[in-house]
């Protein structure tokens, strides 16, 4: 049986388009014969280091609107249940994601065995800002009953993973992924990285999944793989 | 036999990636049950109209770019070449229905493949174009003749108005015209998400019948098929 294809997925849950990706790549996993990697990184130091301007969809008003409309169709289409925040500008912009993107991160260098714990974590945070509106800043917030019992982390889990948060190591760690993301040529999220053909293929954004199937050797089967599968 | 749906595209011979659109907007129109109505229109317009600025300029934006368009045009069977100057090409040059798509054609080659000016008189008269649009050298001294006109100016300007009333900030910008509303696409990355809306319209404002319908009873496929039946197109 052929090697697994690794696929790393740069990303940062300040993003909606990520959270479209993430849930792809995710469905996609036990269909593609691919080996997942799952690289939580740091919007707001992609857009420094491209020197990319992340209010730029706020300085072009047809480009907001267009995004807003744009992601409430592919949220339907993609099943994936996108809901602005009451201030998107505030929630992306002003009080950013660095302390969640350390907290993920926190959660995946204590994780042994897989990456469900920062799979579901992530998940849930996306939850939080990009369906119910609510607060990924503060420490409270991380704490929410919700991300412990979807990802099965206990009271003690959380504290050590916050406390972890905090360290240099942590900081190192995000620091670096978001070099690397940078270092493969990135102005935003997501990146998916494809290792093939002992090059790497790097795609930009959440829709290039045809295209990317094409380049793997696979097939895309839209965005709901299983039901495709299972109704043949 | 259901009337077409009329899809407008609006596009620039300077923007690559309306190429691909187009192209795949012309294979199509035979396939799906559409309309396809070319709106020719003036990008420089719609970034100075919208406030935006060309992609290209952030570095890493640019680099993608040039990847990016070399692996769709395999996959597409677009050949797309970058000019050796992108830049001067697209940005600092001030630069006019089966002739319209010929033509169109024939100037994205010369820009996007060909790496030839498009911007002198003496470029728009070149044998390809006049081959493969068919077009004589009468029709062409013509058609640079009126380019120059008021009446023309005016309706490149028009055209380019209408992009940005429905919110174009770019090109190629794909307008849908779904049940009595109007669905607007922007770049050649949404054709599934455009099929999906072709093949399976969404309901029209208070649409009877289609209410049943709503809850998901298998996903949305199933949900579509009722819907495409029992809504009159």
């Amino acid at each position: 049986m052929s090697s697994k294809k690794v696929i790393e997925l740069f990303y940062d849950v300040v993003s909606p388009y990520s959270w479209l990706g993430f849930e792809v790549m995710c469905r996609y996993r036990n269909v593609w014969n691919i080996d997942l990697k799952l690289r939580p990184a740091f919007l707001g130091g992609i857009m420094k280091g491209a020197g990319n301007s992340p209010k730029s969809p706020g300085l072009v008003p047809n480009k907001f609107l267009y995004m807003t409309k744009d992601l409430n169709r592919l949220a339907q289409y993609f099943n994936v249940p996108i809901q602005p925040p009451s201030d998107p500008f505030e929630a992306m912009f002003d009080k950013g994601s660095l302390a969640a993107m350390r907290f993920v991160t926190a959660v995946q260098e204590r994780e042994t065995g897989g990456d469900e714990q920062v799979e579901c974590v992530s998940r849930e945070l996306w939850r939080r800002i990009w369906s119910q509106d609510k607060d990924i800043t503060k420490p409270e917030s991380l704490t929410e009953v919700n991300i412990k019992l979807h990802a099965g982390l206990s009271n003690r889990d959380i504290e050590e993973a916050l406390a972890l948060a905090t360290s240099d190591k942590i900081k190192e760690k995000l620091k670096k992924a978001t070099e690397e993301a940078l270092g493969h040529g990135s102005f935003g999220f997501p990146v998916i990285l494809c290792h093939v053909n002992g090059g790497k293929e790097m795609f930009f954004g959440s829709d290039r999944f045809e295209l990317m199937a094409h380049c793997i050797g696979e097939k895309w089967l839209g965005p709901q793989p299983k039901e495709v599968s299972a109704n043949l």
